[in-house]
């Protein structure tokens, strides 16, 4: 039985951070990672959903099983049509935080994850992206 | 649509508990720390304990709010401990680099009793 290897999950109101969290267990789950590690893909996409909630309004998920050299990964685009950010280098430092203490929550999702990355133009959106990759 | 859960307060002693529910949303979430609120004014307990043993996922903004909540009981002359917490949870809180606050923690429910019990009595 072939299992998906892609999907999507729109972000428009507060319940969907919760959507994000389903759907990633269970794609994550299935994918065979460890309960730490599942736990750990739900929390960074939880926190990068609320961002897209918080900052740009509504955006969407998308999740892709990658496949490279044997070895099988999680990786999750968070896409957003807001307002951009101006300072990715500042938000990525600890502690930087602009909405009264919630902070964007990037460095934390960066260390539960293997990668991260972010692409963000002012005015156009925001596109964070992480990934996981089984321990072989 | 997400269906947001009801969260019961309930009175043991001198003492309010709460069991969170799996997967809690933002709302529930919020609704939790209201009902807290409320039931420490109605029954003027000396400590809370909040169990999170079907929660599968604490993120900052349920960490944050565990925090806030425990703050406010403590104004309110009271101590919070939070039971259940598993091991999971407790690994990614810490790598994300959130704290919950003054609030204590416990293995589980009974150990939570116990411990609010044993500095009730000492104070």
């Amino acid at each position: 039985m072939a299992a998906e290897e892609q999907g999507e999950v729109k972000i428009h109101v507060e319940g969907d951070i919760v959507a994000v969290r389903k759907v990633v267990r269970s794609v994550a789950t299935q994918m065979g990672f460890g309960i730490t590690d599942v736990t750990r893909i739900v929390t960074a996409a939880s926190e990068l959903a609320r961002n897209i909630f918080l900052y740009a309004g509504s955006g969407i998920m998308e999740w892709h099983v990658l496949r490279l050299k044997g070895r099988s990964g999680i990786e999750l685009s968070f896409i957003d049509l807001g307002p951009g950010i101006p300072n990715v280098s500042l938000v990525m430092q600890e502690g930087y935080t602009t909405s009264g203490g919630l902070g964007m929550g990037l460095p934390g999702s960066k260390r539960l994850m293997d990668e991260l990355d972010v692409w963000s133009e002012i005015g156009k959106g925001t596109t964070v992206t992480i990934r996981k990759w089984k321990k072989a | 649509m997400t269906l947001e859960e009801n969260i019961t307060v309930i009175k043991v002693r001198n003492v309010l508990m709460v069991a969170m529910p799996a997967e809690p949303g933002d709302l529930t979430v919020s609704t939790m720390q209201e009902q807290v609120l409320r039931a420490m004014e109605k029954y003027e307990a000396r400590g809370l304990v909040l169990d999170i043993s079907l929660v599968d996922t604490v993120d900052s903004f349920f960490a944050r709010t565990i925090a806030e909540t425990a703050q406010m009981v403590a104004l309110l002359g009271g101590l919070t401990v939070i039971s259940g917490m598993r091991p999971s949870v407790a690994i990614t809180v810490t790598q994300l680099g959130l704290t919950l606050g003054n609030a204590l923690t416990a293995l589980n429910v009974d150990r939570a009793l116990d411990l609010l019990m044993d500095i009730a009595e000492r104070s």
